[in-house]
């Protein structure tokens, strides 16, 4: 675990801004933060130079952070920083993939919490973010184990935590639970980080997790996963996570959940653009959903 | 694209005013026999198409086209070819290639699994609005390569309908042009085609033997009732035009239709939301279907 806390400077500064409320984040902080790493503030008027964001001719790291927005510049910082932590030679899943899948995670279970208007869909978004970081500490602290892991999941297109039982006897939400105590996230993401999978190892799971649950399966499903194809039939409306949050958020109800799906889709072109900026583009295994 | 022109015709003769009380009356018409309604601003698409029967007809008032259509004794033989001129179906080989992924990886095994036990080894397939058959020319060539693998042992059928006769014809010919078979590889090119000339090819007998073709108009109550036994219907792209009600009547077939534990696919952008809450809405990598459980599910959902 030391080996993924002895961080770049701005990690911890980037971990309190991540547990503040978006309308509490001062926007020169994150000026500050990006500023403090030429590397990071290079990237940011990169992205928000590019097509994507209209092309503006952005020259100050001030307004690169107000045409990206602060979810976006969370997002970069965190990319970035996580970067800097793992060595090249110890990302066992490709790194695009799994941030492909963070990102995705996080639009979706923010809009999701929109949709059903769940008081802190910021919160929502950091939750999607986060939820797998485990997989990162299984790639610094078990490398070899966890590579094997991800072959034979690829090779069974089965799921990675169920392969990850088998080999390694934990999965990454045990070790990204120590991950996320260790940077003391709230116990809310502590939570969503162990329990993505199984809810009920919880008494009485919250909505974040419910909702984290629901849109790590939506985005595998959606060519949005762990870089490999993988065999999915999944029934939301039947799911338990579905169930616990209609008896809260009867909006639930009312989404359509093949629009929802689309929807998904379409954001996929931005999550890409996003995640390239921090990676490079890589071709990963991702088939176009078309 | 649904519903649309594919190939371009000669444009009609004579401008039609939509707004003639006549042709509201042939779009309730339309509506009545086939599900498909035209909303205000499709209003023109149903114009033109009258447009072309009437020249053929020699008319020149849509009040006497409806005569046609109402009164005199060949009216349902000109209904049908009113219905063969608004149904021209887009559609090419393995357009949804998620869907035959779900199919193999998932749908086939749990289904294969779940009859197996009661030793009928025999599967039925049904391509509802087949259009002029790549769909179900696509299933068969799915399904063959499967014959030894998946499907060993296994029979199966498929049943293609359509309620445009013009499509049906070439459905049955089998002849493809490259616009049809844009996303079929050489391998299955060769195995499953022969030359047709004039750069287009044909399906041999072994792909042909493998489909039935009939006219089934989806909104026909009486036909809808006798296509029993299905493990998986396929209806892409068909009901987008049909307004609620015809929806849910259709849909409803569809579910008695289907062996319990069958699967219904829908197109690309379809949805059943607030049509239908009897299938369940799986969600498969790339793609969706509709799902009927078998009563004995306990609640809570699928695994
Ligand atoms: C766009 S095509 C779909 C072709 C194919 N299923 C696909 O997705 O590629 C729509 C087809 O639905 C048929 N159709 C429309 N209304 C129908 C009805 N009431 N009964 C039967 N078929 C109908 C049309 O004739 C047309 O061939
Ligand atoms: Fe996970
Ligand atoms: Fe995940």
């Amino acid at each position: 675990m030391d080996s993924i806390s002895t961080a770049p400077a701005i990690l911890q500064p980037l971990l309190d801004m991540l547990r503040l409320p978006l309308e509490e984040i001062k926007i020169e902080k994150v000026v500050d933060l990006v500023s403090y790493d030429g590397a990071i503030a290079a990237q940011c008027l990169r992205l928000a130079n590019s097509p994507l964001y209209g092309r503006r001719e952005i020259e100050t790291v001030r307004s690169a952070v107000m045409v990206l927005g602060l979810d976006r510049v969370r997002t970069l910082l965190l990319g970035l920083c996580m970067n800097r932590v793992i060595p090249a030679d110890k990302w066992v899943i490709e790194p695009n993939a799994f941030w492909r899948h963070s990102l995705g995670c996080a639009l979706v279970t923010q809009r999701m919490a929109r949709k059903i208007e769940y008081h802190e869909p910021e919160k929502a978004y950091l939750a999607g973010l986060l939820h797998d970081i485990g997989l990162l500490v299984n790639s610094v602290l078990y490398t070899e184990g966890f590579r094997e892991c991800l072959r034979i999941a690829a090779e069974q297109q089965a799921p990675l935590h169920v392969i990850e039982e088998q080999v390694l006897g934990f999965t990454h939400c045990d070790s990204g639970r120590m991950l996320a105590e260790h940077w003391r996230l709230s116990k809310e993401l502590v939570d969503v980080t162990y329990c993505h999978y199984d809810l009920s190892l919880l008494a009485a799971p919250g909505p974040l997790a419910c909702l984290v649950h629901l849109s790590d399966l939506l985005c595998r499903a959606r060519y949005l996963g762990y870089g490999y194809d993988e065999i999915m039939s999944v029934d939301l409306g039947g799911d338990a996570a579905w169930q616990i949050l209609v008896a809260s958020y009867p909006a639930l109800g009312n989404m359509d959940l093949v629009r929802f799906t689309l929807d998904i889709d379409g954001a996929m072109d931005q999550i890409v653009a996003t995640v390239d900026s921090v990676f490079g583009s890589k071709n990963v295994a991702v088939s176009a959903a078309t | 694209m649904p519903i649309e022109i594919a190939k371009p015709k000669p444009a009609p003769a004579l401008e039609q005013n939509s707004s003639d009380p006549a042709f509201l009356k042939i779009r309730d018409l339309v509506y009545r026999i086939s599900g498909i309604y035209h909303a205000e601003e499709k209003l023109y698409l149903l114009t033109s198409r009258c447009a072309r029967r009437m020249v053929a007809l020699e008319l020149t008032s849509p009040a006497e086209y409806l005569e046609h259509l109402t009164v005199r004794g060949n009216r349902d033989a000109e209904l049908r070819l009113l219905l063969n001129e608004i149904t021209i179906g887009e559609t090419y080989m393995f357009r949804h290639p998620a869907q035959l992924d779900a199919l193999r990886k998932v749908i086939l095994p749990e289904i294969l699994q779940a009859k197996g036990v009661h030793g009928l080894k025999r599967l039925r397939f049904w391509c509802a609005g087949c259009s002029t058959g790549e769909e179900p020319h696509t299933l068969a060539m799915f399904l063959l390569e499967e014959k030894e693998k998946l499907l060993a042992g296994w029979t199966f059928d498929i049943l293609a309908t359509d309620l445009n006769d013009n499509s049906l014809e070439a459905a049955r010919a089998g002849i493809y042009g490259e616009y049809a078979l844009r996303s079929t590889n050489d391998r299955l090119r060769a195995k499953y085609f022969k030359d047709a000339g004039d750069k287009k090819l044909q399906a041999n007998d072994l792909l042909k033997s493998q489909i039935r073709f009939d006219r089934i108009n989806l909104r026909d109550d009486n036909k809808m009732l006798f296509q029993k036994g299905m493990d998986v219907i396929f209806c892409c792209n068909v009901l987008i035009y049909f307004d609620l009600a015809s929806k849910r009547r259709v849909i409803q077939h569809f579910y008695s239709n289907l062996m319990p534990g069958g699967y219904l696919f829908l197109g690309h952008a379809e949805s059943l939301f607030q049509v239908d809450d009897t299938f369940r809405l799986v969600h498969f990598t790339g793609t969706t279907a509709y799902w009927k459980a078998p009563a004995t599910l306990p609640a809570g959902g699928k695994k």
